[in-house]
């Protein structure tokens, strides 16, 4: 019995909520608690996975009233699977980590060497760069020796209070390390088995920490220059009107919508968001896994 | 100075040299604005010959440097890797923007260095 609930728990979890949570509103106005809650959600999804795999075995065994060989080899073919899955899951952020650091690192020093060192001296942060090339282009090369990047193209077409909102975006990903939290997010992505597997989580998760990067950059810089420092960031790409439908072009909606005057984060939704977060996490532990273990306990031939 | 400042002002004078250069003609072109020894450069262009951004020739019994790529060919491979997620999009830069599918990305940069 309680194998069918963590099952289908973790299906619920891993197939249901995911589309629904990706396509409500209502986290543009909580995005931090919504990260959080997606980081539960998945979460929960694999100890949920993970329980199954332990109680199942030992669940048929006693319904079948198998004798102690049998359970005994149940539970040594249950922890295996067990360790398995958690293998998995360690190869998998490992792999994901070494690829992104070696892609960082190579990035890191071509932008060094291309660096206009000249031309943002009074710009400010000492791991700023500035490439050639007149495509407004920005972004940030996350790690322990981290850069922002912006072209020639930005300094261009953005007045100083646009950059410094830029600036302000970039900062925030950078000191919230939100790269881990991509990083686990791709590396959960991949461990999952091809016809499980979901890219909701990771582009919902993405789109939140930029509202993140947002919020922050909105209170240092203003709402005003950071909307239309996205505007012209997004316009300046030359021909990005020939392009099929340019899957950023939604999310670029999201967040200039949220930077109009009238929207507001919500406290009363991220306290519920975050609730859900912990709930998530605990009461499935509590409720089912824990009366388990104690009957389990008492029962286990070893 | 710092190694990394250093290493920027060769790759810049190896770029607008045009041409493959001696230690001796770079360590010329730095040593105008500051005093510097043969033996940095020689060490600051073997550091970046062995991380692949120049190249060492040998031409006349002498080694000459030049950089794999010009400027603007790096520029615009730094850009396109900034832009471009790879296949399992493995978060290795956050972008101001979203992405643009590459070959779209490729025709902008394209379009934008012509009109310069
Ligand atoms: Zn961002």
């Amino acid at each position: 019995m309680t194998a069918l609930l963590l099952g289908a728990l973790g299906l619920t979890l891993s197939l249901v909520v995911p589309g629904i949570l990706a396509n409500a509103h209502w986290p543009d106005r909580a995005p931090a608690a919504a990260v959080a809650l997606w980081q539960s959600i998945t979460l929960t999804g694999v100890l949920a996975a993970i329980g199954v795999v332990l109680v199942a075995p030992y669940e048929l065994t006693r319904a079948a009233g198998s004798g102690k060989p049998v359970a005994s080899a149940a539970l040594i073919g249950a922890l295996a699977v067990a360790a398995l899955i958690i293998l998995r899951l360690l190869i998998s952020l490992y792999g994901v980590t070494r690829r992104s650091r070696a892609r960082r690192a190579r990035h890191r020093l071509l932008v060094d060497l291309l660096d206009r060192a000249e031309q943002h001296r009074e710009l400010g942060p000492d791991h700023l760069r500035v490439l050639d090339g007149a495509l407004p282009l920005a972004y940030c090369v996350p790690g322990r020796e981290p850069r922002v990047v912006l072209s020639h193209g930005v300094l261009q077409v953005l007045d100083r209070a646009q950059i410094d909102a830029v600036l302000a975006h970039e900062q925030t990903h950078l000191r919230h390390r939100h790269e881990v939290v991509m990083e686990s997010f791709t590396a959960f992505y991949r461990a999952v088995p091809g016809p499980l597997r979901s890219r909701k989580p990771l582009e919902a998760v993405h789109l939140l920490l930029e509202m993140i990067a947002d919020d922050a950059a909105r209170r240092r810089a203003g709402a005003g220059p950071l909307r239309a420092a996205l505007e012209r960031l997004t316009d300046a790409i030359p021909l990005a009107e020939d392009v099929k439908p340019d899957p950023a072009g939604e999310a670029r909606r999201r967040r200039l919508e949220r930077l109009a005057a009238s929207h507001t984060r919500s406290v009363a939704l991220s306290t519920v968001a975050a609730a859900g977060a912990v709930g998530l996490l605990v009461l499935p532990t509590v409720i089912l896994v824990l009366p388990w273990l104690d009957r389990a306990l008492d029962a286990w031939p070893l | 100075m710092a190694l990394g400042d250093l290493e920027r002002e060769v790759m810049t004078q190896l770029w607008d040299a045009g041409e493959p250069l001696t230690v001796r003609q770079v360590h010329e072109r730095l040593s105008r604005q500051r005093d510097l020894a043969y033996t940095t450069v020689m060490t600051v262009l073997d550091r970046l010959a062995k991380k692949g951004v120049v190249q060492q020739q040998k031409a006349d019994r002498a080694y000459k440097y030049a950089p794999t790529q010009s400027r603007e060919e790096m520029t615009a491979s730094v850009m396109l890797d900034a832009l471009t997620a790879s296949d399992d999009q493995d978060a290795a830069l956050a972008y101001f923007v979203g992405q643009l599918p590459p070959e779209a990305l490729a025709a902008a940069i394209e379009a934008v260095q012509k009109k310069r």
